[in-house]
């Protein structure tokens, strides 16, 4: 599973599959922060992610 | 709950024609589409299509019920350009097509920030192209004579608060110029929830109950915000699924804002206990209540120098010119 960071960063994540909020989780992210597509549609944390999705996780809270 | 769609689902006077739900994704509670979002507070799955209609649904219930928009009104929408403000006039342009004689107009403030606001101000004029709105910028050169950036050498710390006090000021006064009967904002719920927890923070007690959405006091023009009642990341989520958001650059002087931090301890908090933005949003409303009819805040003066409403001797806007030295 490749996934896209906020930072435009990549990370190639192996292991079986795991829901969105599962994998916010893992790298530290407030699900309340961001939003997140899989192949280029947008999911909710209860999806199912895994395999040769492409995720991507993106920063939705600015300014001051 | 994963399931496959396989019959027609029929909402209101238009029908969803179902597709196969991707594996491991859950169902929206309306139909039997792929589920976009999901809503802590209801414990509801909601297609792309039902979020939309559920957003536009609870804004146009926000401003009738709080009386933010009647016919005839010229409403000044602030458009930055990001998120919020995006939404605000996409939705005010579709609600306000059946509203007899009200009218659209977008107000970008440009402070001059580098870096930033270039991208934020060219999602401003296509967006307003395309809903063919009017649009008027506005910049703190034109109003103080100098740049925000200029403006703050030597002052980062104090960017929020600077920026802030100019821009409503360039705000008002460009919704004035522009005929505005009143000025709607892309507040959301988190930024209400927000703005509560700060002013508690501070023992800031007349700010905490201020109100200008209601056009009590006739010196300003009413101030509505028709997203309040909405999470940032259902408006996020409603420009998504439309083709709509856009990934913009951070404001650089994010870093020295307390809201910054505010957001990350009540977001932190949300997520573990949903429901407690709007829990504190309705704390607000019953001190507001309390307070009603009881002189919490300072009578409004005139301002000595510009003549604008304040609550002292100097405006705001007047004192930091002498601040800034303006």
């Amino acid at each position: 599973m490749k996934v896209i960071l906020p930072d435009q960063g990549v990370r190639v994540i192996e292991g079986g599959p795991r829901t969105v909020g599962a994998l916010l989780h893992e790298i530290g992210a407030n699900p309340l922060e961001v939003i997140v597509s899989r192949n280029g549609k947008l999911v909710p944390e209860q999806a199912t992610i895994g395999g040769d999705d492409e995720i991507r996780i993106i920063r939705i809270a600015h300014g001051g | 709950m994963t399931r496959s769609g396989s019959s027609v689902s029929r909402t209101g006077d238009r029908s969803v024609e179902p597709r196969a739900v991707p594996a491991g994704v859950p169902v929206c509670a309306c139909c039997a589409e792929p589920a976009v979002v999901y809503q802590p507070v209801t414990r509801r799955h909601l297609c792309g299509t039902h979020l939309v209609r559920d957003v536009e649904e609870r804004v146009r219930t926000t401003i009738q019920e709080n009386g933010q928009i009647h016919a005839g009104d010229r409403v000044a929408v602030g458009l930055s350009g990001g998120k919020d403000s995006t939404a605000l006039l996409v939705i005010l342009s579709r609600l306000l097509a059946t509203w007899p004689g009200a009218s659209l107009v977008a107000i970008t403030v440009d402070e001059g920030i580098a870096g930033y606001r270039a991208d934020t101000m060219r999602a401003a004029e296509s967006l307003t192209q395309r809903l063919g709105v009017d649009h008027r910028i506005v910049t703190f050169r034109d109003l103080i004579g100098d740049d925000l950036d200029t403006l703050l050498v030597g002052r980062e710390t104090q960017a929020c608060t600077i920026c802030g006090i100019l821009r409503k000021k360039a705000l008002a006064d460009a919704a004035q110029a522009a005929g505005a009967t009143s000025i709607a904002t892309g507040h959301n719920l988190d930024d209400e929830a927000q703005s509560v927890l700060m002013n508690a923070f501070r023992g800031d007690l007349p700010r905490l109950v201020r109100t200008t959405g209601t056009g009590t006091s006739e010196a300003f023009l009413p101030r509505i915000k028709p997203l309040m009642s909405i999470p940032e990341k259902e408006i996020a989520s409603y420009l998504f699924v439309q083709d709509l958001f856009s990934v913009l650059p951070e404001c650089p002087y994010t870093k020295y804002a307390l809201r910054a931090e505010v957001r990350t301890l009540l977001s932190d908090y949300e997520c573990r206990h949903p429901g407690t933005m709007q829990h504190l949003i309705e704390s607000k409303k019953t001190i507001e209540r309390y307070c009603a009819g009881t002189p919490v805040m300072e009578p409004l003066h005139l301002c000595r120098e510009c003549g604008d409403p304040c609550s002292g001797d100097l405006c705001q806007v007047c004192r930091l010119r002498h601040l800034l030295e303006k």
